[in-house]
């Protein structure tokens, strides 16, 4: 009956994407509606798409797993979500973006680099970096979307990977950004419904949001080891308490809250929404809705978390194995089953609305800013969207390749490509807004310090990543080795773009690029 | 040490404080919406782009 109603939600899912995907391809006619959906759009679908590229299955399903067992303290993230991820990103760096987007012409993050800078190696270079991490981040996304698959259909998790695959790599390759950003649009209303259910369905359970998070504080670390756990964490003091400062857990907590609450401003799958504005007014517009919508998928998913150790307890259920599926075994246990359908199909869409933007930028990456703009002398616009359109085949099947072996964890690797982003991009970004003497040399020192800085730090040092790569970290300081690479790759990747832009100084012809790009401004 | 709403101090403020964000992204969209007055209207000029130049 399960694979019955899943065939009968997929089809519909599958029917309507693709009429979307056809409706963007009939309104598809240049490659600035392919790219930057012809530069048109209104505030509820920035606002959703924007909210849908962001908050990923992983969010939803990882990072409610991860507050599971790191208790509420979490909820720093989803206030960084909001203050960081709407507030600041879209006043400080989305009217900006828009403008100077649409004074030098640019369809990507690395076009603006690009065009600003007057260099088409520097965009080359970082479409490259953006379309190499972007798989990764994409494989994290279907790891969420199959373990709860497996824990609610026992759907075997190749199968759901093909499907996802095929109607999203459809939809997409056929209508641009046009399609990417209205079944957003759908997608966004089901994660809405689905997350608002589930949050007023877990604090009824419970009594109310008082006696719901009691009940989760009074939890002692024997019951929950008596629960399933395999143990508390270091550091950890209750649910609904704060880390021990500098404590292992602390330290986790730390890595997530800042790696994915700053590295959200330097993300270029987010840096397009603002360019498909059609007004500054309409990113203004978009501004509440984005806050809501935060509000209601960050925020309950941290606050349902912790809260689900309780309704396992109560119930007599054990803990899953791991975090992942927490929330899936939630639902699945104590839910109605039409409501286990709709949030399946609610996290579906939040996997599929990530990939979909990630697929889609990294297609752009590699077709325009690596293939035309750093291979190629001249390409006609006609046949600048069959290249992006080629490459981004070409990465829907990478994907689906490296998926079928996906990593161990979701939340981490997610955390890896915000940090690695941010490290990289997000002071030539940053600088290049705000700073009118930034140079090339000082975008590529920033650009290429903070990112060879985190490669490093992942490689030798980060307890995560360093004992797969080269056995172990180079140091058990826990302090240093549990620190997110962001802490000193960021100020870094400052420091250097200052510094080289004071050092070797604009040309004539960066300097003109400059004033194209404020002229708006 | 004293709970609010079941959280630790620390906690309820990250709890609060997210909901107070939320609530300024509403209120600051309501502001430019009804309260504050239009600026002129600035009519962005169509700019060329410069001839690039790989200088590196």
């Amino acid at each position: 009956m399960d694979i019955i109603f899943f065939a009968v939600f997929m089809a519909v899912f599958a029917a309507v994407f693709s009429f979307l995907g056809y409706l963007g391809y009939k309104k598809t006619k240049t490659a600035e509606d392919y790219y930057v959906a012809g530069r048109k759009m209104g505030p509820i679908v920035i606002a959703f798409s924007y909210g849908a590229t962001f908050i990923s299955a992983v969010a939803l399903i990882g990072f409610s797993g991860i507050a599971s067992i790191y208790g509420h303290s979490l909820l720093w993230l989803a206030f960084l979500n909001i203050f960081v991820g709407i507030l600041i990103a879209f006043i400080f760096y989305g009217f900006r973006t828009r403008k100077m987007g649409l004074s030098l012409k640019a369809f990507t993050l690395p076009e603006l680099l690009g065009n600003r800078f007057n260099s088409k190696r520097l965009q080359a270079s970082s479409g490259l970096i953006i379309a190499i991490f972007m798989i990764f981040y994409t494989t994290a996304v279907f790891l969420a979307i199959a373990s709860l698959f497996e824990v609610t259909f026992g759907i075997p998790y190749w199968l759901c990977v093909v499907i996802f695959t095929l109607v999203v790599g459809i939809y997409l390759i056929v209508g641009g950004l046009y399609a990417v950003m209205w079944t957003h649009a759908i997608q966004g209303v089901l994660m809405l419904v689905g997350m608002l259910i589930l949050g007023i369905g877990i604090y009824a359970m419970l009594g109310g949001i008082g006696p719901a998070h009691e009940a989760a504080a009074a939890l002692t670390p024997e019951q929950l080891t008596g629960m399933g756990w395999a143990a508390v964490p270091n550091g950890f003091t209750t649910l609904t308490s704060m880390p021990e400062t500098l404590s292992p857990a602390f330290m986790l907590l730390l890595t997530l809250i800042f790696g994915v609450g700053i590295g959200v401003l330097a993300q270029p799958q987010l840096v397009v929404r603002y360019l498909s504005a059609k007004d500054e007014k309409s990113l203004r517009r978009a501004i509440p809705y984005g806050g809501i919508f935060i509000l209601l998928m960050t925020f309950i998913a941290f606050s349902i978390g912790p809260l689900c150790n309780v309704l396992m307890i109560n119930n007599g259920l054990t803990f899953p194995g791991t975090p992942d599926k927490v929330v899936p075994l939630i639902v699945n246990e104590l839910f109605p089953q039409w409501f286990v359908i709709l949030f399946l199909f609610a996290v579906l869409s939040a996997a599929m609305s990530t990939a979909s933007a990630l697929f889609h930028t990294a297609g752009a990456s590699i077709g325009r800013d690596v293939c035309e703009k750093g291979l190629m002398k001249k390409c006609p616009e006609k046949k600048s969207v069959l290249i992006t359109r080629t490459a981004t085949l070409g990465i829907v099947i990478a994907t689906l390749l490296l998926s079928l072996y996906p990593p161990d964890v979701v939340a981490v690797l997610t955390s890896f490509f915000f940090g690695l982003m941010a490290c990289t991009f997000l002071a030539p970004y940053t600088l290049m807004l705000y700073w009118k003497n930034t140079s090339r040399a000082g975008a590529w020192a920033g650009m290429l310090g903070g990112f060879i800085f985190t490669m490093g730090w992942y490689i030798l040092i980060y307890y995560k990543t360093a004992p797969q790569l080269i056995g172990s970290s180079i140091t058990p300081n826990y302090l240093i080795n549990m620190l997110d690479p962001l802490f000193i790759g960021l100020p870094l990747s400052f420091v250097l773009t200052f510094i080289f832009s004071k050092i070797k100084k604009q040309d004539k012809d960066q300097i003109k690029s400059m004033e194209i790009a404020f002229e708006n401004i | 040490m004293s709970l609010i709403l079941g959280m630790d101090p620390l906690v309820f403020t990250a709890w609060l404080l997210t909901i107070l964000s939320a609530i300024f992204c509403v209120v600051y969209g309501l502001y430019y919406e009804y309260l504050k007055k239009p600026s002129k209207k600035t009519v962005p000029k169509e700019i060329k782009k410069p001839e690039e130049k790989e200088a590196e």
